[in-house]
């Protein structure tokens, strides 16, 4: 037990130290730095909000067409950066393997971590933004907002164990990585709330945390101006079986790995 | 005490594997100085990554009893893209020292001066060395793996180095590959010969390097 405190208390150094290195390493110190992680997800939503309230009435089922593009595309920015960085991650690290107590998880932990927040803070940024012109409620329900962010971050956490050790097992697979952010697209809840689908689309992408989370999200943003679909149980345990295998691939390709 | 016990390890590319080591046993005492020795190719690099825990070998095991240093060689163990000074910072951290004395400690070995500020890729090979020695002897770990890399350091380097292994911590155990005879002659109290994937453990150095020159 003494030594499971120890190693515990180790790989949380660890990941602090890997945190701080990744964050100089990718924004330097000039300028404005680790705010950098909010722009692309800011200008991305902008951008696509403006062509969409275009394309669409300025408010849709009760939302403001820029609120609720705000509301899917953030999230999504933060899945893409996540599958994007995940690809061939052990390798690009591999130097630092040289330190027994540095592990191939703690890589995608610190991306992941390193993208969900600048995600949410991209996400508040633009809430409070779009507060100031009146077309962002003030969240009806944070709770529920937090969990359906938690339950999106856990799934692609585990998304990314899986998809950072396939990387590097084949070339073909690495190439699959950008392929598979578009596949995720539509069952992903972006575009559209469930409750606007036909009942047995809606049944199907329950299996999908990506939907349940996104669910949520809205609704704790949005509050009873939509109705929500979600099933917890369901994308938790989807969760938990993608980290599981992604955990055996992981250590597998780990034990085989050449270190130069 | 660190152990080896039956490693194995093969190298893969396609269908061609390359049996690296067969079976290596051996253990590494407190206080021991050990040559290793072995033409190129033989596995010396190989064996010292597996015992650092870089690598993992095909088969076998490696018990470590005491604190065992990462393998001091020409690559690894820094990140590239960051200055001395933060490769510095984030070895202090992950191996829990307090940063002010390593640097310190970093500065005054080293002498590498405001290059500790430029980023560790445009090092040259004696300039990592020394950042990497610094950074080892600061931490104190029980056992040290060097592999090669005493040998790219200028003179003064070269003298600091044995100074501080060789003189201030003779409590300390020392895996040392190198094709230098007379360090390992000099220095080493026992000596392993790397050939055709096995090792033989020889008490007597002199031995050693009689089988090494016949190789």
């Amino acid at each position: 037990m003494a030594r499971f405190n120890e190693g515990w208390r180790i790989q949380i150094k660890v990941i602090r130290a890997l945190t701080s290195r990744e964050l100089m390493t990718r924004f330097g110190r000039q300028n404005i730095g680790f705010l950098w992680i909010m722009v692309e997800p800011l200008m991305f939503a902008s951008l696509v909000g403006l062509v969409w309230s275009f394309l669409k009435a300025p408010t849709n089922h009760g939302m403001s067409v820029f609120a609720f593009v705000a509301t899917g595309y953030i999230p999504l920015t933060f899945l893409r950066h996540s599958f994007g960085q995940s690809a061939k991650i052990f390798v690009a690290n591999s130097s630092l393997l040289y330190h027994r107590q540095v592990k191939v998880f703690d890589f995608i932990i610190v991306r992941v971590l390193i993208e969900s927040v600048g995600a949410m803070m991209a996400y508040i940024f633009a809430g409070i933004v779009l507060a100031f012109f009146g077309l962002f409620p003030f969240p009806a329900d944070i709770g529920v907002l937090v969990l359906g962010w938690a339950i999106y971050v856990f799934f692609i956490f585990s998304l990314c164990t899986i998809l950072a050790p396939i990387s590097e097992m084949s070339e073909v697979v690495e190439k699959l990585v950008p392929v598979s952010v578009y596949i995720a697209l539509p069952f992903s809840g972006v575009f559209n709330m469930a409750a606007w689908l036909p009942p047995n689309v809606r049944d199907a992408l329950m299996w999908s945390p990506l939907v349940s989370g996104m669910e949520l999200m809205r609704f704790g943003a949005f509050g009873t101006v939509v109705t929500p679909y979600y099933d917890i149980p369901k994308a938790l345990g989807v969760s938990l079986v993608c980290l599981l295998i992604g955990l055996i691939l992981s250590r597998r390709v780990r034990r085989t790995m050449t270190i130069t | 005490m660190i152990e080896c016990r039956n490693l194995h390890m093969d190298y893969r590319n396609g269908h061609v594997t390359k049996n690296v080591l067969k079976g290596i046993d051996f253990v590494i005492n407190p206080c021991d100085r050990i040559g290793l020795l072995g033409r190129n190719g033989a596995g010396k690099s190989t064996l010292i990554r597996l015992i650092g825990g870089v690598e993992m070998p095909t088969a076998g095991k490696v018990i470590r009893r005491m604190t065992c240093s990462w393998p001091l060689g020409f690559t690894g163990g820094f990140q590239g893209s960051l200055t001395g000074y933060d490769n510095a910072r984030f070895i202090a951290r992950i191996y829990d020292r307090p940063y002010a004395e390593i640097r310190e400690y970093v500065e005054q070995f080293t002498e590498l001066g405001s290059n500790l500020k430029m980023p560790v890729k445009i090092y040259s090979s004696g300039m990592r060395a020394r950042l990497a020695f610094a950074l080892s002897l600061a931490i104190e770990f029980d056992c040290y793996l060097i592999d090669e890399v005493i040998m790219v350091g200028d003179r003064n380097f070269q003298n600091k180095s044995k100074a501080e292994f060789f003189e201030k911590r003779t409590d300390r155990a020392l895996l040392l590959a190198s094709h230098s005879l007379e360090m390992v002659n000099q220095y080493c109290n026992r000596a392993i010969v790397l050939d055709d994937g096995r090792a033989t453990v020889y008490e007597d150095v002199a031995e050693a390097v009689e089988v090494y020159k016949a190789l």
